[in-house]
């Protein structure tokens, strides 16, 4: 058991060391089936570590396996190790499964682009550094999966390094990210402080022994790098300007897998949370506002990987939601029907995006149905399921999650209950929105041409894209079929093994919210198509129109706060310090020394008599000197 | 042992030195200028050679052979490096090969 979750660790190191030293030895084709076979076989590694878990007693289901010691100072030691308990199996399956569909499909996706195997040896590089966040037995190493899964994002955002955009994007990305990873580490000092350990379970052991101040401030450390990894607001700017990168990339990366890293770290680190209610909740608010705030935002913006993402933090902001009330069960299930999904819409918008050559503006785009049948039915579950009608994937665990909140009862349970059932209706519509405007109505001239042109070299793309885009379809459509309040809850519980949620609803309040949210879902999806009909905006309000479309302002908020001070005092030290004060000095030493070598220089007459009456009168002088001293 | 004591040798020496310094820093002919140094050398031979005397041993004397060998190969660059100067029809006057100046 333990050994499949080694495999499943260190296949995926495998292939991307193996592509990255195979280099130009090795075929553009080669480089893709390495990647791919090499996240399958960890996906194998994943299933072996849960059906051995499964075997066991419930009692029995946490085990820790040690590599080596890797870092021993003193009576502190730091192992390589790993965690496979029910709650990181499920990770493992999720991150190796949807990852290894992913990875296919790219390889029809990013035929023909100059540095495939590049792409491939990062996609590698990710898949095994989520792994390792998600199997690790000690903050440290998680911190350095942590650490790995950002840097393979910024790689793999700005892989098309040619293209200005991406790589400010990627940059953007790191720094924000950084931000959390500071805290992150801020989080794990205190912690190696004040217990002494980094294991996870010997921290949450010794939580109770902390004092209210640290573990508040511990707590709130691993907030903040879960709330930049995870998109939500304040750190969420990065996001949608990560889809610079690569269709793939935005799927595995910045929807299904390393974005919802900070929900799994809020439900890993739940007994910290736990200890520190207050920091717990303010995690559910910041869910709250996220999912309200990109459902807002997504209304009005025009390129489908943007509006996809904007979907994306809202998702996740319905899981820190459900993390922060203590519904951990709810919240790693949304975490992965979502990363089913939202790994389907974005590689059917890939699909989408090929066939048109590139285009990305849904404002040149409609009609596709036609063009694009299948891809049309997968986009079609996909957005069903995102919204949340039964019986599909996203009905089962968003509700589950606004329903916790709904048993919740005080008055945070309230607001956030209708925070969640306000972003449902926003759901409904931005995702209807995206639909109608991509698949229905007439198709454009623009599409039209291109559509014709491509029509017969790839229709839909090549079948490595299709078939992950089927069982990614198949997944969104029954895998909600996992957990169903009050009848058969197998996922949940399993989950709860390795956290007891703080509330749960009963069966009633479930079926309660689950039809309030479907009405609601169905009036954003009747919006959508009275306005797409009209043929007018969502969002009619023009004042309203500009405030979302400039996505509140935040960009242009940082730039003020932060970018415009510091540039302003990087210049005014520049005008004060380094001009007047640095150069000058330089310039000053650089004179002085010219002027008194060429004073140095007048003695070198160049006349041999003077330099020996030199000698000669230095000698005398010296041996003068000597019998005076003695 | 005869002959006269160590101190006469000595002035004898001191004389051959500050003869042969002089002539390096007053005479311009290169010429000289060498035949000085000479002199100079064997004024500091002479010392050698009398301490070496005065105290019975031979290092002195080895000593004073190897600064003819150096003395001899000297000699042999200077002159050259005077050769050299007349095929190139330059002045031979110490004073006006001055192009080391600063």
């Amino acid at each position: 058991m333990v050994t499949g979750a080694w495999i499943c660790l260190l296949a995926p190191l495998g292939g991307a060391l193996a592509i990255t030293f195979g280099g130009p030895w090795i075929s553009r084709r080669t480089a893709g089936s390495i990647s791919t076979l090499t996240t399958f076989l960890a996906f194998g590694g994943a299933l072996i570590a849960f059906f051995g878990l499964w075997s066991r007693d419930a009692e029995d289901r946490e085990q820790l396996s040690t590599a080596y010691t890797w870092l021993a100072a003193g009576d502190f030691q730091v192992g390589f190790e790993i965690l496979v308990d029910p709650l990181s199996a499920v990770m493992m399956l999720v991150v190796s499964g949807v990852g290894g569909l992913i990875v296919w499909y790219s390889m029809g996706y990013m035929a023909g682009d100059e540095e495939e195997r590049r792409f491939f040896a990062y996609m590698s590089l990710f898949v095994f550094s989520m792994l390792l966040l998600v199997q690790a037995g000690n903050f440290l190493l998680l911190l350095v999966g942590w650490g790995l899964v950002g840097l393979a994002s910024y790689l793999l955002i700005g892989f098309w390094h040619k293209r200005p955009e991406a790589v400010a994007a990627a940059k953007k990305a790191f720094v924000m990210n950084a931000i959390g990873d500071a805290t992150f580490a801020l989080a794990i000092v205190l912690l190696v402080w004040n217990t002494g350990t980094l294991e996870l379970l010997g921290v949450f052991g010794e939580v109770d022994a902390l004092s209210g101040t640290t573990v508040n401030l511990v707590a709130l450390g691993l907030l903040g790098g879960a709330v930049a990894k995870s998109a939500q607001i304040p750190l969420h700017t990065w996001l949608p300007d990560a889809m610079e990168g690569p269709t793939p990339v935005s799927a595995l990366i910045h929807a299904a897998t390393m974005v919802t890293a900070g929900v799994y770290l809020l439900v890993r680190a739940h007994p910290i949370f736990e200890a520190a209610p207050d920091i717990q909740s303010l995690a559910a608010i910041l869910g709250a506002v996220t999912l309200l705030v990109a459902g807002l935002v997504a209304l009005v913006q025009w390129d489908i990987k943007r509006v996809i993402a904007y979907s994306t933090m809202s998702q996740i902001g319905y899981m820190f939601l459900g993390a922060g009330i203590g519904a951990y069960g709810f919240a790693i299930f949304h975490l992965m029907t979502h990363a089913f999904f939202k790994a389907l819409l974005f590689l059917a918008a890939g699909v989408v995006i090929h066939h048109l050559s590139d285009e990305q503006d849904i404002r040149r785009m409609g009609g596709l149905k036609s063009a694009l049948p299948r891809t049309h039915l997968a986009f079609l579950i996909g957005t069903v399921a995102l919204v949340g009608l039964p019986p599909l994937a996203g009905f089962w665990s968003k509700d589950a999650i606004v329903a916790s909140a709904f048993a919740r009862g005080d008055a945070l349970g309230w607001t956030l209950f209708v925070a969640g059932l306000l972003g449902v209706l926003l759901t409904g519509a931005y995702s209807f929105r995206l639909y109608f405007a991509v698949f229905q109505g007439k198709p454009v001239t623009v599409t039209q041409e291109t559509g014709e042109s491509h029509h017969a070299q790839h229709a839909e793309g090549p079948l490595s894209m299709l078939v992950p885009v089927g069982i990614l379809a198949v997944l969104s459509a029954i895998g909600g079929l996992l957990s169903i309040p009050g009848v058969w809850q197998p996922f949940t519980h399993w989950i709860e093994e390795t956290g007891e949620p703080l509330v749960e609803a009963t069966a009633r309040q479930d079926y309660l919210t689950s039809a309030i949210s479907v009405a609601l879902g169905i009036l954003g999806i009747v919006l959508a198509r009275r306005a797409f009909l009209l043929d007018r905006q969502l969002v009619s309000t023009p004042s309203a129109w500009r405030i979302f479309e400039r996505k509140l302002y935040f960009d242009e908020l940082y730039d003020a706060l932060f970018y415009r001070p510091a540039a302003a005092l990087a210049n005014a030290l520049r005008r004060r310090v380094e001009e007047p004060v640095i150069e000058r000095s330089l310039d000053e030493i650089g004179s002085g020394t010219i002027l008194a070598s060429g004073g140095l220089a007048r003695v070198q007459s160049g006349l041999l008599r003077t330099y020996a009456l030199a000698i000669a009168f230095s000698v005398c002088v010296l041996v003068v000197v000597f019998v005076a001293v003695r | 042992m005869s002959g006269p004591g160590v101190g006469w040798y000595l002035i004898v020496a001191a004389a051959l030195f500050g003869i042969g310094s002089l002539g390096v820093m007053l005479r311009r002919s290169p010429l000289i200028v060498l035949l000085s140094l000479e002199i100079m050398l064997n004024g500091a031979n002479l010392a050698l050679i009398a301490f070496a005397r005065q105290h019975g041993d031979l290092d002195g004397q080895i000593f004073a052979l190897a600064v003819m060998a150096v003395a001899a190969a000297e000699v042999a660059i200077g002159l050259g490096l005077i050769v050299a100067m007349a095929r190139r029809d330059m002045a031979l006057d110490v004073d006006q090969a001055s192009a080391l100046r600063g």
